[in-house]
């Protein structure tokens, strides 16, 4: 019943499904961005004639320094303060929860709040951050404030505590699986050669992850860069990024120049990906 | 004649199974108006309502299938979603309202049905803000904005130019309308607000809200901005370029001195940041003050010097039932006469939002419910809303008074501007900063 | 490490109990609202503590409730067929990477860029396609492919991160036995990567659930649970919300403690045969 399939042949049969969904969902449709990001627009109309004035503004105008500038920033201080927090949290989980069911229970619990529906995740906020709302209060009840702080909510602080609270365990994931990769044999030597527990962290963990590492990041790229509804929301529409804008033009019907920020965007993204991938090839430490 | 009558009779029962059914007690009232070959012939048929919350919900679609005898399939949109479904695949939807100023999208792209006057009932009972162009009492109304005559009437029956007086075609049927202000909460300002000015008045700075968008926070700030004495505009429902400049770098200006608390997307957001105290002074929809006075909050909507924001919501069919199934097309219409008749009518009345056929709600509602809700008199008993809730005690009179006293000072209407394209991308430099 | 419980043992469990504080935060609000007494409000103060919220759900009518429950009915059935799907391609293309194709840039890259592209843009895109064609969307076609544009790039670099966890001995250890690539597939790689397939289904699974922006256009004429609470949102709404997330978190704790015991098991009864076979 065995049929010989070359492996190459094999591999296609494979991706296949996948390929098919991506190219006839994906790059179809952005074929069709591409296009219309060449096009001039009236009243939520595209109208097929060749128009530039989408990409001279584009990557003439202020708006966009503004936007990547705030959406950098965002990502700065985004990424690093997930890769800390995630770090500390997979090897905590991994190194030191040594029970097997109650690490899974543990991560269990990381998971269940992201069940709630995101428009009622976002509502909840108003009540923890609000003028009135538990952090101002339990600071105010504790001496801290006389006067509630309002920047804890509609500023760019509220931004990236959500981007925090939503993402750390995006990162905080394939580094965990990257962590548990790591033979307890390797870990061990180290400690017998009288390694202290920051040594192996750096000399030992670390170089190991780098796959987790990776595509932990990947995922806070696509998500900061690519996300609006969270920075609208959390910001009070007052912070404008890449994303936001592309929204905002969307909501007025003006899809050609949206198109034109959608594909730079993009650019700028797969930019930024592929850089990463150099540093680590995801793909071929599968097939080492 | 016979038609005519039949439709009567119709009428007249779909209303009986309304009333009954809000408890309005007119008697029960099994359907027997259509006769037996239209409810046959008409059973099988579903039609699709999309639209707002206000007017596609359950209990809305559980009545109009009672009383309609085909089914009414109702799905709620939020308004991208529902004009993108419109643009491009107008033939998944039957009937749609939403607001005037989108039809600075719709026109001459030959989706929307012409609605001739003479199959919709209640024309001749209709306000005549909508019909004349007028207040009730002749006197024409702002033509700054989205006004409901620019695009109540199409010229004819090919649907392509709108006529500014009456003809036999209609782009819509009138379902809801209001005047909005200012929103205030009385315990937390200094002083009586009583000018769009003061949103701008910097006692009140990062505590005020504006709606976040061109069609409806622009114009508000315009108001405010010329009340303020900061700008003076031609048109504020239609500003030049030279006039959106101005307005952005002001608007910048006071974002920089951390002026603005936030800005809504959604209606919840307004109540949310009135009801929460994060915001003391915003411009809102009327129902959402009505919403935060139910949470026992301090709320006031007060008339202002400079007149209110007025907005319309009508309800369209779409252009594929003509020339589609005849029997489709009488349901629909059939449907939309249903729509202002009572039932749906007095759901969203009993929630602070205007019935285009006044008259009607009136033979409906309770004497105190109109007379709360339109004629600005002292509730005499509690006023309930239509989900069982107090929303006021007996006693209590509606913010700024009658239907008229409020619908008949509207400075500027809801609006898409001719310039919008530049409007918005000033808009995003005004959110940038 | 070891047996001994250092200092960091401590230090790192208060940061962990402090991340799920911070964690919880919002849902501790959510939780605890969704008891808000009948004239309470969204925000704090509670007035009272009641049940009333989840009552009013419940209710024919109630207030803010929309058509909530067959908009949760859609998104569970939608939700789970995207999740399968998910579950199978992802598992395929994941395989597909186990050596070097030509093409194999291709499909990365693809799943790279279904990531950022503008949900909106997909969605639009693909209803502009099926426009075209003289389609109508429906939710089992276009809705469903919408949406594997979002889950199914996630489930690739899943798959990445199990199959690269994967020790290579075994495989090998199975092909010198003379097993055929399907036999080492079922026997092998499957009962080692099964936990982390069934991570890839949850997480398809909540992909689907919370996805609006793609599948809003292209979904037909039925609201699934995130189009049906924005259209909520363009109303006043009560606590009823937090009612709902509250059962709807509570629905898929069990969901979820119901699919973990269910594949433990299945892990250990392979494991089982595996080594009776074996023996």
């Amino acid at each position: 019943m065995t049929t010989y399939v070359s492996p190459r042949a094999a591999s296609w049969l494979q991706a296949a499904p996948f390929a098919l969904i991506m190219t006839c969902l994906v790059l179809i449709p952005l074929g069709i961005i591409v296009v219309v990001s060449f096009m001039d627009f009236g009243f939520a109309e595209i109208i097929p004639e060749f128009y530039l004035g989408n990409w001279q503004d584009v990557l003439r105008s202020s708006l966009t320094i503004d936007t990547y500038v705030t959406v950098f920033r965002q990502l700065a201080y985004v990424w690093t303060i997930t890769l800390v927090l995630g770090f500390t949290i997979s090897y905590y989980l991994i190194f030191h929860i040594r029970s097997n069911i109650w690490r899974a229970i543990f991560l269990a619990a990381c998971a269940i709040p992201f069940w709630t529906s995101g428009p009622i995740r976002m509502i909840s906020w108003v009540p923890l951050l609000g003028r009135e709302g538990l952090v101002n209060q339990a600071l105010m009840g504790a001496g801290l404030i006389d006067q509630p702080i309002s920047w804890l909510l509609y500023s760019e602080f509220s931004v990236i505590v959500v981007y925090v609270n939503m993402l750390t365990m995006a990162m905080a994931g394939p580094i965990a699986n990257s962590m548990a990769k790591i033979s307890p044999s390797v870990i061990q030597a180290a400690w017998d050669q009288g390694a202290t527990e920051w040594q192996t962290i750096v000399e030992v963990i670390i170089p190991l992850i780098k796959p987790g590492f990776v595509v932990g990041t990947i995922f806070i790229i696509t998500a900061v860069m690519g996300d609006g509804f969270l920075v609208r929301a959390m910001s009070g529409n007052q912070v404008n990024t890449p994303a936001v804008a592309i929204m905002n033009e969307i909501n007025a019907f003006q899809f050609p120049p949206a198109a034109a920020k959608s594909v730079v965007l993009l650019v700028v993204v797969l930019t930024m990906v592929g850089l990463l991938l150099r540093f680590v090839d995801i793909r071929k430490e599968l097939a080492r | 004649m016979t038609e005519i009558k039949k439709k009567g009779l119709s009428r007249r029962s779909v209303l009986k199974g309304a009333a009954a059914s809000v408890g309005a007690a007119i008697g029960s009232g099994a359907i027997t108006g259509f006769p037996t070959y239209w409810a046959q012939a008409s059973k099988d048929i579903t039609i699709t309502h999309v639209g707002s919350i206000y007017t596609t919900n359950p209990t809305v679609s559980e009545q109009a299938n009672k009383d309609l005898g085909f089914t009414v399939q109702m799905q709620t949109l939020d308004n991208t979603t529902q004009i993108n479904r419109m643009l491009t695949q107008p033939e998944t939807i039957d009937v749609a309202d939403f607001g005037n100023t989108n039809m600075g999208y719709f026109k001459n792209r030959g989706i929307l049905m012409p609605i001739p006057v003479s199959e919709y009932r209640y024309w001749d009972k209709t306000v005549p803000l909508f019909t004349q162009g007028t207040y009730a009492d002749g006197n024409p109304y702002s033509m700054q904005g989205y006004a409901p005559i620019k695009s109540q009437f199409w010229a004819d029956q090919s649907a392509q130019e709108y006529s500014l007086t009456p003809t036999d075609w209609l782009v819509g049927i009138p379902i809801m309308y209001n005047a909005d202000t200012l929103g205030v909460r009385p315990d937390l300002v200094p002083h009586k607000v009583e000018s769009w000015g003061d949103l701008f008045n910097s006692e009140f700075a990062g505590k005020v809200a504006l709606q976040d968008g061109v069609n409806v926070g622009v114009p508000d700030a315009a108001v405010a901005l010329e009340a303020a004495g900061l700008m003076t505009y031609v048109d504020k429902g239609n500003m030049t370029r030279e006039e959106i400049d101005k307005t952005i770098d002001l608007l910048i200006e006071l974002k920089r001195a951390g002026h603005f608390r936030s800005f809504w997307t959604n209606f919840d957001q307004s109540v949310q940041l009135m009801a929460s105290g994060e915001v003391v002074l915003q411009s809102m929809f009327a129902p959402a003050v009505t919403e935060v006075r139910t949470r026992g909050i301090e709320c006031q909507y007060l008339p202002l010097k400079e007149g209110s924001r007025g907005w319309y919501i009508f309800q369209s069919a779409m252009a594929h039932l003509d020339g589609g199934d005849k029997l489709r097309r009488d349901c629909v219409m059939e449907y939309m006469n249903w729509c202002n008749s009572g039932f749906n009518g007095v759901y969203f009345s009993r929630q602070g939002f205007y019935s285009s056929v006044p008259d009607l709600m009136k033979e409906q509602l309770s004497e105190n419910d109109y007379g709360y809700w339109y004629e600005g008199k002292a509730a005499t008993a509690d006023i309930i809303d239509p989900f069982g809730k107090v929303m006021e005690k007996a006693g209590a009179v509606r913010d700024g008074g009658s239907l008229w006293d409020r619908m008949g000072n509207v400075g500027i209407w809801n609006t898409l501007m001719d310039e919008d394209r530049y409007l918005v991308r000033r808009w995003q430099d005004f959110m940038a900063a | 490490m070891g047996t001994r419980r250092t200092t960091s043992f401590y230090v790192l469990s208060f940061i962990f109990a402090a991340f799920l504080l911070f964690l919880y935060g919002p849902m501790f609000c959510v939780y605890l609202l969704s008891f808000q007494g009948p004239d309470g409000g969204m925000s704090f103060p509670m007035r009272g503590f009641s049940t009333v919220w989840f009552e009013t759900l419940f209710t024919a009518g109630g207030r803010g409730v929309g058509d909530i429950h067959n908009s949760f009915i859609r998104s569970l059935r939608l939700g789970a067929i995207v999740a399968l799907l998910t579950m199978l391609i992802g598992v395929a293309v994941g395989m597909s990477f186990r050596r070097r194709y030509p093409g194999g840039n291709f499909v990365f890259y693809s799943a790279i860029i279904s990531m950022i592209v503008p949900g909106i843009f997909v969605g639009f895109g693909i209803s502009l396609t099926l426009n075209m064609l003289g389609m109508r969307p429906q939710w089992w076609y276009s809705g469903i492919g919408a949406q594997l544009t979002w889950s199914l790039p996630f489930a690739m670099l899943i798959m990445f991160i199990i199959l690269g966890r994967m020790d290579k001995a075994f495989e090998e250890a199975a092909t010198d036995l003379g097993a055929t690539s399907f036999q080492r597939f079922q026997y092998v790689i499957l009962p080692l990567i099964l936990p982390g397939v069934v991570g890839m289904f949850m997480a398809g699974f909540t992909s689907s659930y919370e996805e609006a922006a793609r599948a809003g256009l292209n979904i037909g004429t039925g609201n699934t649970m995130p189009m049906e609470l924005t259209g909520l949102l363009g109303a006043a709404t009560t606590p009823v919300m937090f009612a709902v997330g509250t059962l709807t978190t509570l629905f898929m704790f069990t969901l979820v403690i119901a699919t973990l015991l269910f594949s433990t098991t299945l892990t250990k009864r392979r494991q089982l045969r595996l080594s009776s076979q074996h023996a």
